[in-house]
């Protein structure tokens, strides 16, 4: 019922650009939900469709459950609705000129089940998003997250092997959000499906993912656990795009371990983990969280020192613009008081292992 | 204690300014129902009159004292309007169902394949609104004519044993059904593009093929296009003089339009019969009308939310040639075929044709034709007439449309919804209704507009009204509120501002319309057929003198002069056009 998704070496080549999906390759394991994460336009979704069969591969094989399903190579294109696949589009896309019983009871009806049986399905999948009172509605007169529910229960009701998820939460409010974020794990958990999930929120990926992969121009950059990503990202673009918005730049001194020393300028050094295959003298760029700087503190390694120049209250935390050696660096407090001063100086300490060096090839945004 | 009197006269003449406004404004109200309830609510009215007497308008003028409804009724029950009616509505309803299999067919192949050549298929599937109908049926009785048309003389010369004859209720029902499937084309291949592509989309990945998934998403959702695109062809059916004319005459069958016509024609002139089958045409026509702006206003599946869609193409595989090859199809048998009829018909110095070799026989060909329309001085007179006509009703009809729809939709004046609805009015009406009702009510009036080029002006900017009504408005509520806001709080007046601010900006949209409303009068038919005089001979009516006369060879001439005069005016008002906008978009940069 619940099956493997492997993908090798996918390649998607529209007719103009460079390619959406470059040489993609991952596997996800029975029940696991996968999501891939990256900005848009990073090839996230057109490799969702290409899984769907909506996308044709220009190369590569896709297979579910063993069996090939796309190889250009081979000649091979099954049809989607020969994959025996679920998937919840961005824009609902419910049926309105249909009931939410009829939408859901849709996919059954190419699939020959017996009356009863169908009933039942459709009661059972209604059940599982939290929409039993609801079947008789005409679908447009639900609310957006309430349309989001009668799509995810059409796409499980058949029990496909496989559900994907294009940006299913990205339409709905802030609050709404959050709420079926969180429900849409417990439900996907529930029917133990593997599921492929497509979004550029860092938030959503995190908690709906048992793995996340992240995406960029076309490629996969970094697949791990959601703890993986966030402390050990692979590169400085999954360590930005992640939330470790903090860039210096520097020289490598030394190596010891996984650690090194670098000198970030005016004889400054500091000491960071090294998360690529570095050596002594080469050029080196450190990422870190906001969240990880601490201002006034004395202890915990890496001492500098640091002059608040703004300071922007959120209420429950706080945000400062220091200067570190002439860069201009984001801290985050957490708390509703808002400590520092404009124009104090501090001391600021830069724990080593929240501090990743990586391989300089210049600064994101050049890119 | 000065100051306070000041200050009290201030009050007094800002209430006097603020009355004087008020008169103004009701006065321009006033003005513009005036007007509209000269234009379409008298003629109309005098219809009605004409169809509830039996007194003879010409001799007797108005005669009140013999209104009945029961010579409304007895007109209505004659046989002779129920074989014209049931006609009408035979021919409109299997046109129609032609119409919406093309329209259709061709929206879904346009839109959502991979059919090469897409652009020139789009541009194909709209083609046949630019044929005036009774160039259309000229060339098709050219073609389809039993004995003497060229499909039949080709069938007999390759010897296959097959006749067509187009002068019947199926030739009719074929021309209406292949000339308008653009109207349902327009709506559907909207609907289609404004479809979320991911409502196709889970279908195919629940399970449905591509077959079920067009007739259990696609179609059902773009119901509500297809069966207002398929009423407005029905309703254009409705009202065409021009093909029936043509084909059904020699066959001696009538449909409500043409049957009108002949009462006319009768001697006497039966105008009170007329009006009464005028009035029944009306009503069907209101009626349908009614049903279609329902379904337009009612709830629409297709979100409007302007957002541009991901085009979705369906790969058809080799199937997809086929495609290609129906648009191709389509293109000959609504344009190439016709053209060719018309130009041999046009050029040959006698139509009989014995077999191919004499079809290609250069020997047969002049331009005699041509010398003998020209010769005739009607013809230059009319296409002088129908510049004429089509000048004023541009200017007049653009002026007066700009008038209500700035009335409509940019003012809070008191009135202004019973103008937009008087405006709207003549929707409903055919354009050869509304002949009969100004020929009700002119001709009894002595030294009135009966006999003049304005009453045919006055008659077609009636006709037209709603559609320049809408097209201008379009124009300037695209120009945000705010822009005229500033002008006034700058201190322009509102009259001011409309000349500095409004009609600048909207004068791409106002040329256009304009000049559609120019090409539409000259080729109108079916009401100048009631209100020209040997004077006021215009193009179309001329044309149709020609066919009746007889001579296919002038008839087809004379078309062809009317198609290049019709396509350098199409031409250079869409050349004009372009010009005003791009310097609109000048002035804006």
């Amino acid at each position: 019922m619940t099956a493997t998704l492997e993908v090798n070496e996918l390649r998607k080549q529209f007719s103009v650009g460079r390619p959406a999906v470059d040489g993609v390759s991952f596997a996800v394991p029975p029940g696991e939900i996968v999501v891939l994460l990256g900005p848009s336009g990073c090839g996230k979704t057109t490799t969702l469709r290409c899984v769907a069969g909506l996308e044709h591969p220009t190369s590569g094989t896709i297979s579910i459950a063993g069996r090939v399903v796309s190889s250009p190579a081979q000649g091979i294109l099954l049809p989607p609705r020969l994959r025996d696949i679920g998937m919840v589009f961005q824009s609902y896309a419910v049926w309105p000129h249909m009931t939410v019983r009829q939408n859901v009871v849709y996919p059954l009806k190419h699939r020959k089940i017996g009356k009863t049986k169908s009933t039942r399905m459709v009661d059972e999948a209604l059940a599982l998003v939290g929409l039993s009172e609801y079947a008789e509605r005409p679908v447009v007169a639900l609310s957006g997250g309430q349309m989001q529910r009668v799509a995810l229960a059409r796409s499980i009701v058949y029990r496909p092997q496989l559900l994907l998820l294009d940006e299913p939460l990205s339409n709905l409010d802030a609050k709404l959000r959050l709420r079926l974020r969180d429900d849409l794990r417990r439900i996907l958990k529930q029917t133990g499906m593997t599921a492929l999930y497509v979004t550029h929120d860092q938030s959503e990926a995190v908690v709906l993912g048992d793995r996340i992969g992240v995406m960029r121009e076309g490629q996969l950059l970094q697949m791990g656990t959601p703890s993986e990503i966030y402390n050990r990202p692979a590169d400085l673009f999954v360590a930005n795009f992640t939330g470790a918005t903090n860039e210096l730049t520097g020289t490598l001194i030394q190596r010891n371990g996984t650690f090194g020393t670098v000198e970030i300028g005016q004889g400054q050094r500091v000491e960071a983990s090294l998360l690529h295959g570095l050596a002594p003298g080469d050029k080196v760029r450190i990422a870190f969280r906001p969240e990880n700087i601490a201002i006034g503190a004395n202890s915990g390694g890496n001492i500098v020192r640091a002059r608040v120049s703004d300071r922007r209250y959120h209420g429950t935390q706080t945000v400062y613009d220091i200067d570190v050696l002439g860069h201009r660096l984001e801290a985050l407090e957490l708390g509703t008081a808002a400590r520092h001063e404009i124009g104090t100086d501090a001391a600021v300490s830069l724990p080593r292992d929240a501090l990743w060096a990586y391989r300089d090839q210049g600064s994101l945004a050049e890119k | 204690m000065s100051a306070l009197a000041t200050q009290a006269e201030a009050a007094v003449e800002l209430r006097q300014a603020g009355r004087q406004r008020g008169a103004l404004a009701a006065a321009w109200i006033v003005a513009l129902l005036a007007i509209l309830t000269f234009l379409v609510i008298y003629p109309i009215l005098t219809l009605l009159f004409g169809a509830l007497t039996d007194a003879n308008p010409v001799v007797e003028g108005f005669n009140f004292a013999r209104v009945s409804v029961a010579n409304f009724v007895t007109v209505v029950t004659n046989p002779n309007v129920g074989e014209a009616l049931a006609n009408t509505l035979t021919a409109c309803t299997g046109g129609t169902a032609i119409a919406v299999a093309i329209g259709l067919a061709f929206s879904w192949i346009v839109v959502r394949t991979n059919t090469p050549c897409k652009r020139f298929i789009a541009a194909v599937s709209v083609l046949p609104l630019f044929a005036p109908p009774l160039v259309a049926g000229v060339a098709w009785s050219i073609l389809g004519s039993p004995r003497t048309g060229l499909i039949n003389t080709m069938f007999k010369w390759a010897h296959i044993d097959l006749r067509v004859d187009f002068y019947s209720l199926t030739g009719l029902v074929i021309v209406f059904g292949i000339y308008y499937a653009p109207y349902v084309y327009m709506f559907t291949a909207s609907a289609l593009r404004n479809m979320d592509p991911s409502l196709e989309e889970a279908a195919e990945v629940s399970g449905a093929s591509a077959f079920a998934t067009l007739f259990s998403v696609t179609f059902p959702l773009i119901t509500p296009a297809i069966i207002s695109g398929m009423l407005l062809s029905f309703i254009v059916m409705l009202g065409i003089y021009g093909i029936p004319a043509v084909l059904g005459a020699p066959a001696n069958l009538n449909v409500l339009t043409t049957y009108i016509f002949k009462l006319t024609n009768w001697s006497p002139p039966l105008y009170n019969t007329a009006a009464s089958v005028a009035i029944l045409l009306m009503i069907v026509t209101a009626v349908l009308v009614f049903a279609q702006q329902k379904v337009l206003s009612g709830r629409s599946y297709t979100t409007v939310a302007g957002k541009a869609y991901r085009p979705r193409s369906l790969d058809l595989g080799s199937w997809r040639w086929v495609t290609l090859g129906l648009a191709v199809v389509y293109l000959i048998v609504v344009v190439l075929l016709p053209l060719f009829a018309l130009i041999v018909a046009a050029f040959r110095k006698f139509m009989f044709i014995r077999d191919a070799a004499s079809l290609f026989d250069a020997r047969m060909y002049s331009l005699v034709h041509f010398h003998a329309i020209f010769d005739n001085p009607l013809t230059l007179k009319s296409i002088y007439n129908a510049v004429e006509v089509g000048i004023i009703t541009a200017l007049a009809g653009g002026a007066l449309a700009f008038a209500i729809g700035y009335t409509i939709h940019r003012t809070q004046l008191a009135g202004r919804r019973s103008i937009d609805v008087l405006s709207t009015l003549p929707v409903a009406i055919p354009g050869l209704v509304i002949g009969v009702a100004y020929l009700w009510a002119w001709i009894a009036v002595p030294g009135g507009l009966y006999g003049t080029i304005w009453i045919l002006a006055l008659a077609f900017i009636a006709r037209f009204m709603p559609d320049t009504v809408k097209s201008l408005s379009t124009s300037f509520l695209q120009i945000h509120r705010e822009l005229e806001e500033a002008a006034w709080v700058c201190g322009r007046g509102v009259l001011s501002t409309i000349r500095t601010v409004v009609l600048p900006l909207a004068s791409p949209g106002v040329i256009a319309a304009m000049t559609l409303l120019f090409v539409l009068a000259i080729r109108e038919l079916g009401s100048s057929l009631f209100l020209y005089t040997s004077n006021t001979m215009v193009m179309s009516v001329l044309l149709l003198d020609y066919y009746e006369g007889g001579n296919l060879g002038k008839t087809a001439a004379f078309s062809l002069v009317q198609m290049v005069l019709l396509g350098v005016l199409i031409g250079g008002a869409n050349w004009l056009s372009r010009d005003a906008a791009q310097g609109s978009v000048a002035r804006s940069g």
